[in-house]
């Protein structure tokens, strides 16, 4: 009886839980399987075509925008990882007064829209540089959030290194900067990989800081988001399932290497 | 910037010391309230194994970190050799360390680790290996080399972190209670070791124990520190048989207290009413009759005897009391008496030749000159 009732339950566990993965993954995959369709505004029954594939790639647009977007994902990434290692080093060493504001204030640009962010780098360029938008003040500003949310994963894996370690290295010797470069960075770069990665895939996302920043240069969440005024054309679900393609890439190589243990989230294995 | 100043006034003063390896002068480290180095003066001389031995939580790792240089002292002056190293930092001064829990680097193998100093120096490839080869041989780490430090045992991390600190031949080596981590049998092993490669080397050591027999083996000379500062400082069995303080006696060896009153002085002893007994005890410093005094006495100073002995024993304490138990430690054996106040003694003595029995009424005897009396 009570068996029988578990067993019930663990069935509509499992549905709900179907369903809310269904939630999550549906437009997704919906993007990824029409981008394969014959015809994509009524993709039943299943018809497939790689014409949507052919637009994209012959359209000089779309390279354009993907080489933009790359350049900048990859400089804020770096932009950010570096700010963000500075700020959780400087705040876990120094116990100072101030470190609670210090981390706080490492963390306030998360809650900022990022429509804010976009309009207001635009107008201080604008009108206090007095200089266009470009690639280099769109970097900046993506890495304003980015530097956040590097600062707070890298924090999160810090708290647990053991600084003794350096004091060590600097007692045989090894300066600051040796010592970083020797002891430091070989135990943290884990973390600063996932920073990294996190940072790469926000800015690279991202539509609104950069299309405040970059005006008529194309990313290619601009162009997508460009091209809709005429309408969804085949070559923009192209366009979606190839991001979502790099995306998950992305995290794929960061699970195998978690999951072969060639990057340890941990740092001294216990004596 | 407060240390700047006072140092310039010790090097004005000209007060190095050309055969002292380490100086340190009216040193004070403040954690807010806490102070936990308290005007400490020493001198390290050439090739001395000095210990510093006390209590948990009485300074010793901050004074040991102050000398490396990874923590600056709030007041007073660092030298080693004759150069003044209280500004600089600890990648300038070239000390080695052991530290209590080894901090070997973890990504690196036992041989990078040990040879990360001369690395550091940047000493040519060849010396390096040949260094490597000495150390090696010396810390018996044979075959070991390519081990990282989570596949060596406890016993061959400590080797590996001693090699680390020695291998550059640092002007002086500060250890840092290195053998806590470690099991008894293999302590005493290495306690052994440590003082043999001390000798060989002719470097001086800096030994931080809260253990008193380790500092007791290993030293030459030892200081006892208390609540950041010094309570003692001198020759091992100095320490031993003359304590200073009251704490002194209380933490090194194993000591019989009996607490009384000073009733006067006379041929050079004091007398100190006991439970409404006298003993006579040797004289405290800055005597004052009539004051509480601390009679401190070893285990291994008191001896016992069958009761009734008929024995004349004049210049002698006596004290009756029946045998409670005996422990049996091999060479020696502890007998635990109960005086009449229900208080009980401890007796230290060869187990040979003394077979009391339990409850047996027994006297407890020592010479008059025997022990230490303190102020309370
Ligand atoms: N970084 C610090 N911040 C605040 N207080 C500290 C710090 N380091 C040490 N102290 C305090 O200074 C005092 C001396 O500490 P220290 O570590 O030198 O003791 P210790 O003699 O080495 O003790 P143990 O035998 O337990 O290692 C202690 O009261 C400790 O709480
Ligand atoms: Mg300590």
């Amino acid at each position: 009886m009570t068996a029988k009732r578990l067993g019930w339950a663990v069935a509509a566990m499992g549905v709900l839980l179907a369903c809310i993965y269904l939630f999550l993954y549906a437009p997704i995959f919906y993007v990824i399987y029409t981008s394969f369709a014959a015809d994509i505004v009524w993709p039943f029954p299943p018809a497939f075509s790689m014409a949507a594939y052919g637009d994209l790639f012959t359209s000089s647009l779309y390279g354009d925008a993907l080489r933009n977007s790359l350049v900048l994902g990859l400089g804020s990434a770096l932009l950010s990882t570096v700010l963000a290692t500075g700020g959780a080093i400087g705040v876990l060493r120094h116990r100072s007064r101030w470190r609670g504001l210090a981390l706080g204030l490492f963390l306030t640009p998360l809650f900022v829209a990022d429509l804010l962010i976009g309009i207001s780098t635009l107008a201080f360029n604008a009108r206090v540089l007095d200089l266009p938008g470009n690639m280099y003040s769109a970097i900046a500003a993506n890495a304003i959030p980015g530097t956040s949310f590097a600062f707070l994963i890298i924090l999160a894996q810090l708290v647990r290194y053991d600084w003794a370690m350096d004091d060590a290295a600097m007692v045989f010797g090894a300066g600051p900067v040796r010592c970083f470069i020797e002891i430091t960075l070989p135990t943290i770069w884990p973390c600063l990989l996932g920073a990294f990665l996190i940072g790469f895939i926000l800015a690279f996302n991202n539509l609104e800081i950069s299309f405040y920043n970059l005006g008529a240069i194309p990313t290619l969440p601009s162009v997508a988001w460009g091209s809709l005024r005429f309408g969804l054309g085949p070559e923009l679900f192209a366009l979606a399932a190839m991001v979502n393609f790099i995306v998950f890439a992305i995290f794929g190589v960061m699970y195998l290497l978690m999951r072969y243990k060639i990057v340890r989230f941990g740092y001294r294995e216990t004596l | 910037m407060r240390n700047a100043g006072t140092c310039q006034q010790f090097v004005k003063a000209g007060t190095s010391v050309p055969d002292a390896v380490l100086k340190l002068q009216a040193i004070v480290k403040r954690f807010g309230t806490v102070t936990a180095v308290d005007r400490i003066d020493l001198t390290i001389e050439r090739g001395e194994f000095f210990a510093l031995l006390g209590p948990s939580g009485s300074g010793k790792t901050t004074m040991l970190r102050i000398i490396a240089g990874l923590e600056r002292p709030d007041e007073g002056g660092v030298f080693i050799g004759d150069r003044d190293v209280t500004a600089l930092p600890p990648y300038a001064r070239h000390v080695g360390m052991v530290f209590q829990n080894f901090l070997l680097f973890p990504h690196k193998t036992a041989a990078e680790n040990i040879v990360f100093p001369l690395r550091m120096q940047r000493l040519g490839r060849a010396e390096r290996d040949e260094r490597l080869a000495w150390a090696m041989s010396l810390m018996r780490l044979g075959g070991l080399e390519d081990r990282y430090p989570n596949e060596l045992s406890g016993g061959q991390q400590q080797r590996v972190a001693l090699a680390r600190g020695l291998i550059s031949r640092p002007a002086l080596l500060l250890l840092d209670e290195p053998l806590a981590n470690l099991d008894r049998e293999l302590r005493s092993e290495m306690e052994v070791e440590i003082r043999r490669y001390q000798k060989e080397l002719e470097l001086p050591f800096i030994y931080v124990t809260h253990n008193q027999e380790e500092a007791l083996t290993m030293s030459d000379r030892i200081a006892v520190m208390h609540n950041g500062a010094f309570e003692q400082i001198g020759a091992k069995t100095e320490i031993y048989t003359n304590p200073a303080t009251a704490f002194v006696a209380g933490f090194v060896g194993h000591s019989n207290r009996f607490e009384g009153k000073l009733v006067e002085i006379s041929g050079g002893l004091a007398r100190m009413a006991w439970q409404g007994d006298a003993m006579l005890v040797p004289v405290p410093r800055d005597p004052r009759p009539g004051g509480a005094i601390l009679f401190a006495i070893k285990f291994e100073d008191l001896e016992i005897a069958r009761a009734p002995d008929g024995v004349d024993r004049t210049g002698r304490n006596r004290l009756a009391g029946t045998l409670r138990d005996v422990i049996f430690k091999g060479q020696t054996a502890n007998y635990i008496v109960a005086l009449g106040d229900g208080s009980e003694i401890t007796i230290s003595s060869a187990p040979r030749g003394l077979d009391l029995r339990m409850s047996e009424p027994v006297i407890v005897h020592w010479p008059v000159a025997r022990g230490a009396t303190f102020h309370v």
